[in-house]
């Protein structure tokens, strides 16, 4: 059976309240044709996981469909200032914040990909986070008797990766930085790739090392070219400052709901092959 | 004519040391410039790491919108990601990390997390990042930050995502320091007055003596406006 699946099916097939990470950093390689389709599909209760978000983590607050966020760090770099709909709506109430630093992420992460329920994090000492959130706590080790910081794993559900090179079988190729990305697809139940582009499985049998995230590993193909804009994609685009500033501009949901139909096109255009 | 982000950017420079394993992450255009200037100038083998994993990349020429890009991993002459960053930093191997915040206090308390309570915040900040485990465990952890105000240096920390070891705090007024747990000015930068720290800091400023920044050398702004001709370096002041 095909894995590659359109990406109106594949945004069906996320459950509300589920935990759902998303592979890039800040403005780099998230997946937004994937983030705009949960917006318009009005997914809600979403758990979202990432070290470092930006616009993906910005446009479900804004969109309404996060109710949760365990990241570092939430915001848009120098440029383009501060994540507000996500501040907002963690203002409000809305959504829990639920902040860590990048590393207790990893560590989160690394403990679901070997199949433990925790992680020891040393370096998380004298913060008012531990006190502050359920998913730290001290424990002791029983060989030395040091103590230590544990962050409790972090399994996604899903985790959605974008990226430009994808074999239909579900090899995937991560031009560039990869982040957490090859982690994430270990830590998560279910992994969703979503492709610039569909290689030739021929592309990677002369050298299988060049393969970020296995076949094996992988459950669903979005073929999505673009759809990491307006973020930037290595090696096939840089960050769209115009459409960047137009969505920074919205204020409110049906501003959203035209920016969104104006994209449409472009995110379906996957579909049309 | 010099602008508060050459000052910073050169006073940043100044305080690495050749051969030191360096990090910046997201939204740090100035700790990136003045990485870059160290090793263009009086530190030519430091090791430059950062989130995509470039170690020694170029500096990119054009204009920015993230320091966590993958352009940094051109002309790099390895892959090294955060998570190894952090794993180095961890075993006590990181010498200098860059991080920010936007409240501190003399006890050299940093919080990047929210104004008011954690639960229901005033303001929801983005975030310590990195800082919270990195500032622990660095040996020189570098606070650098545009906004010298009562507001950002406070008498007391509305939260502290993280604290102490910290090896100076650099700002468009001076550099502080830390000695015996507490925060003391270093130095004012040329163009500043002891009086114009005092009066835009919220805790009482011990200092032992009123020293100034030396100028930036004719060869560093040459060597900084090479590196960094678009101006990167201004963005965090727009």
């Amino acid at each position: 059976m095909s894995k590659i699946i359109d990406i109106k099916k594949a945004v069906e097939q996320i459950q509300n309240n589920s935990t759902i990470g998303f592979g890039g950093n800040t403005l780099n390689r998230a997946p937004m044709s994937f983030v705009r389709e949960i917006v318009r599909q009005q997914k809600r209760n979403l758990h979202v996981i990432k070290t470092a978000g930006g616009m993906d983590v910005d446009m479900l607050s804004l969109g309404g469909c996060a109710t949760s966020v365990d990241a570092g760090f939430v915001s848009y770099e120098t440029k383009y200032g501060l994540a507000n709909n996500y501040r907002k709506a963690v203002q409000e109430g809305r959504i829990k914040a639920n902040e860590h630093a990048c590393y207790t992420v990893i560590s989160a992460l690394r403990a679901a990909s070997i199949g433990v329920s925790f992680m020891p994090v040393k370096g998380l000492v004298g913060s008012d986070l531990i006190e502050a959130n359920d998913y730290f706590k001290e424990v002791v080790c029983p060989f030395t008797q040091n103590r230590y910081t544990t962050v409790k794993a972090i399994e996604p559900d899903v985790c959605v990766i974008h990226v430009q090179e994808c074999d239909k079988h579900g090899n995937a190729k991560i031009l560039g930085a990869k982040y957490d990305d090859v982690l994430m697809s270990r830590a998560s139940k279910k992994v969703i790739i979503v492709t610039e582009q569909l290689v030739l499985e021929n592309k990677f049998k002369n050298d299988p090392t060049q393969v970020d995230i296995p076949q094996l590993l992988v459950d669903e193909i979005v073929v999505s070219p673009q759809g990491a804009f307006p973020n930037a994609c290595y090696k096939k685009y840089g960050v769209n400052d115009s459409n960047m500033k137009s969505y920074l501009n919205i204020r409110n949901l049906d501003d959203l709901t035209k920016y969104l139909k104006a994209l449409e096109i472009r995110d379906y255009a996957g579909m049309r092959r | 004519m010099f602008t508060k982000a050459d000052y910073m950017t050169v006073a940043i420079s100044r305080m690495l040391v050749d051969n030191e394993t360096v990090f910046h992450g997201v939204s740090s255009p100035i700790p990136m410039c003045a990485i870059n200037l160290a090793r263009k100038t009086h530190a030519k083998n430091l090791i430059y790491v950062n989130i995509p994993g470039g170690v020694n990349g170029n500096m990119p020429k054009y204009e920015r919108t993230s320091t966590a890009g993958s352009d940094l991993l051109e002309g790099a002459n390895s892959y090294f990601p955060l998570s190894e960053v952090f794993d180095l930093s961890m075993r006590g191997k990181l010498d200098v990390a860059f991080l920010s915040g936007i409240q501190f206090d003399n006890k050299g308390n940093v919080n990047a997390s929210v104004i008011g309570d954690y639960k229901k915040p005033k303001v929801r900040l983005p975030g310590g990042a990195g800082s919270a485990v990195l500032i622990p465990t660095a040996k020189k952890p570098i606070i650098w930050r545009t906004k010298h105000d009562k507001r950002t240096f406070v008498e007391k920390c509305d939260f502290i995502t993280t604290k102490g070891n910290l090896h100076a705090i650099v700002t468009p007024l001076c550099i502080f320091k830390m000695k015996n747990g507490e925060i003391y000015l270093d130095k004012l930068m040329p163009d500043v007055t002891l009086e114009d720290v005092l009066k835009n800091t919220g805790f009482m400023v011990k200092y032992e003596k009123v020293e100034h920044m030396e100028e930036p050398t004719k060869e560093e702004i040459r060597w900084l406006n090479m590196i960094d001709p678009s101006r990167v370096r201004e963005m965090e002041f727009s």
